[in-house]
């Protein structure tokens, strides 16, 4: 940590605007192309949103595994009470937009599309095997989609592996769907609490969650930094407040945030080619959450989010001097494959990753999303345990 | 003076003459929805069948009715019971005096699938949007997120009227040629000739491909113009005028499973004024039923996967 010394009577110079310029340039004319089909407000839209997630999360550091490491290691727990705050703006927003959407939350409504997934022992698989996999990879999916646009190139292996993962979930897919998540529950605290008692009991946890890591928080030492405003990263609370506000935009006009829809539609297609895949997959289009299917068009919602978040990342990396491409070695090549796989084989049976299951999970008020985040968190820390013993880092 | 007066009669009327009276018996254009949505008597149901569309945006006093489990039994395959369909309209605030308008997306399909159950349980004053979601989207009329909040009516409707419904055993006399009942397929020509068992994106939902004997094809489409209303009454009595189907005799549509079907026998019962019944177990019940006389052209054989 350091105690930054803030410049501002400075401008960039004009290749600091490049990346942006380019990146503009692109969605501009990928938006036109887009406009006019059918549903195309949802895809202009998915594809702003993306950039303004990328964007937010280069700027912030938005990395669930960084944040993680940095509270085991030096409890530093500034990262972590970013996301809370992200969960505890996103609490408020979603519970104003479903009284909107359903008057009333009497069960078996719920609201459209909203993740509110099935609570069974698959969900607690996925979740431990996703945080795993973070661990050994080095961040979750969300994080290596805006560590591209910073041009860290490892990624690609992940996403190699994450693909692979959600191959191998979908294998089992039809035996873990009969035997555990079609009789699983749909827990949604609106229809226990009320919508207010949701937001309170919500907010109560949050909050005696963001006591604990205060309590445990350790200053850490400074040291004098000196940078331009365009350098400076901002406070993760910023981060999380800016993710939340693009949470609650995208669950009103398009869908809940999500990143692994689209990587999930991408390797189902693919393996179809390869006759590897089971004709059907029991169940999975009544599901709610990251739900993947086949694809027939080239740009989808989450295709286009997705894309996004690279670009948006990818502009402010150049502009605040962040980007750098990263040749990776061996070594972390291969972490990042065997990760990926974890993490996809993770989030296709948890139906989402860090952002579709656990962010749009607890914002939803879904018990399915604080388990995800129970168990994230302790295969996360099993995982690091286990990269630190065998010096995989 | 005489004629000045009546003259002023005349103007009297027709601008008095009360907002709700529609155009048309049975349709009603976006720009009258528009100009006569605060009418206390009116009530707005959308029936669409992509989930969030409703929520996201929908015509303002309008109230959502789910496809899949408000308009049938979701257990038995059969539409909503009497009982069920009651409560659900009294929910909706109807009561015996609404005027009840159905608008939906993909061209107004379960949105006529809903105005045929709202027919066979004899309720009074329904009618469709015409060009339905897209329409009103595609003239940039008003949407809004917030849901409807309305007092519950007291509506009491009819029993259930077969009237207008088909079912299997009724078909099966059509198809042995032993009534004198016109059959309109309203499907794809290629599910017609039996070239495939079910559209794209459809698993098989019959292990039999073709059609009913004795029918004639004309897509659902046809009935529809560029911008999603239906077409004229004239080009739509040339239409099935010219593949037999001229309202000389009483008439049967079916489709897959019977709600694209539904867009076709609103056009001809409602529209033409013909006599319709809407066979709404369709292809997915006679295609899979077995003995009955089946008609494939394109000599496809099912292979049992």
């Amino acid at each position: 940590m350091a105690k930054i010394k803030i410049i501002y009577n400075t401008v960039p110079s004009f290749k600091d605007y490049l990346g942006i310029i380019i990146v503009l340039a692109l969605s501009f004319s990928v938006n036109a192309s887009i406009e006019d089909v059918q549903g195309g407000t949802a895809l202009s839209l998915s594809l702003w949103l993306g950039l303004a997630f990328g964007a937010v999360l280069q700027r912030s550091r938005f990395c669930f595994y960084c944040v993680s490491r940095d509270f085991i290691e030096l409890k530093d727990a500034k990262g972590l009470l970013g996301i809370i705050t992200a969960l505890i703006v996103g609490t408020i927003g979603y519970h104003l937009i479903f009284g909107a959407f359903l008057l009333e939350p009497v069960a078996p409504r719920l609201p459209p599309n909203a993740h509110i997934a099935p609570v069974s022992w698959v969900l607690i698989l996925g979740s431990l095997s996703f945080g795993f996999g973070m661990a050994i990879a080095g961040s979750c999916i969300s994080a290596q989609l805006y560590r591209l646009g910073e041009g860290l190139l490892s990624a690609i292996f992940a996403f190699l592996g994450i693909i692979i993962g959600f191959v191998l979930a979908f294998l089992s897919w039809n035996y873990l769907y009969l035997s555990s998540i079609q009789q699983a529950p749909l827990i949604w605290f609106p229809h226990y609490f009320g919508y207010q008692g949701s937001i309170i009991v919500q907010i109560l946890l949050l909050t005696m969650l963001a006591l604990v890591l205060v309590k445990l928080h350790k200053q850490q030492k400074e040291k004098k930094i000196i940078q331009q405003w365009w350098n400076v990263k901002w406070h993760t609370y910023v981060g999380g407040i800016l993710v939340a506000l693009i949470a609650i935009i995208a669950f009103l006009r398009v869908s809940p945030l999500g990143v692994t829809a689209e990587i999930g539609s991408i390797a189902r297609t693919s393996a179809g080619y390869f006759n590897i895949l089971p004709v059907r997959l029991e169940g999975l289009d009544t599901l709610r959450g990251c739900i993947t299917i086949i694809k027939e068009t080239f740009w989808s919602n989450n295709g286009l989010f997705i894309f996004g978040v690279v670009l948006g990342s990818f502009a402010l990396a150049t502009f605040s001097g962040d980007f750098k491409i990263q040749i990776p070695k061996i070594k972390e090549s291969i972490r990042s494959f065997v990760g990926g796989i974890l993490m996809g084989f993770g989030s296709m049976l948890a139906l989402g990753c860090t952002v579709g299951t656990l962010l749009s999970g607890i914002m939803a008020a879904s018990l399915s999303g604080w388990i995800f985040l129970l168990f994230c968190g302790i295969g996360l820390y099993l995982g690091w345990l286990f990269r630190n013993k065998y010096k995989l880092t | 003076m005489k004629l000045i007066k009546k003259a002023v009669l005349l103007w009297a009327l027709l601008v008095t003459a009360p907002a709700i009276a529609a155009p048309n018996n049975f349709l009603v254009s976006t720009d009258w929805l528009e100009k006569n949505l605060n009418d206390p008597k009116l009530r707005i149901i959308e029936v669409s069948v992509d989930t969030g569309v409703y929520e996201r945006g929908h015509i303002q006093n309008a109230v959502n009715f789910k496809w899949h489990s408000d308009l049938v039994d979701p257990v038995q395959r059969d539409i909503a019971s009497k009982e069920k369909f009651e409560t659900l309209l009294r929910q909706a605030g109807i009561n015996n005096d609404s005027t009840i308008v159905i608008y939906g997306d993909n061209n107004n399909w379960f949105a006529a699938w809903g105005a045929w159950v709202f027919d066979v349980y004899g309720v009074q004053n329904v009618k469709l949007l015409d060009g339905g979601r897209k329409k009103w989207e595609a003239e940039k009329r008003p949407l809004t997120p917030l849901a409807t909040k309305v007092n519950p009516g007291t509506i009491k409707i009819a029993d259930a009227n077969n009237a207008i419904r088909a079912k299997l055993a009724e078909v099966v006399v059509i198809a042995n040629k032993k009534s004198d009942i016109a059959l309109v397929d309203i499907r794809s020509n290629d599910e017609f000739t039996g070239k495939i068992f079910a559209p794209a994106g459809f698993q098989e939902t019959a292990i039999r491909a073709g059609h009913i004997p004795g029918a004639v094809n004309v897509p659902w489409s046809q009935a529809v113009a560029e911008d999603g209303t239906f077409k004229s009454a004239d080009e739509l009595r040339k239409i099935y005028a010219a593949a037999g189907i001229d309202g000389t005799k009483p008439i049967v549509t079916y489709c897959r499973i019977g709600e694209r079907s539904s867009h076709t026998w609103f056009a001809l019962s409602k529209i033409l004024g013909y006599d319709v019944k809407n066979y709404d177990g369709s292809w997915t019940e006679y295609g899979n039923s077995v003995g009955n006389p089946v008609i494939n052209t394109a000599g496809t054989v099912w292979g049992g996967k």
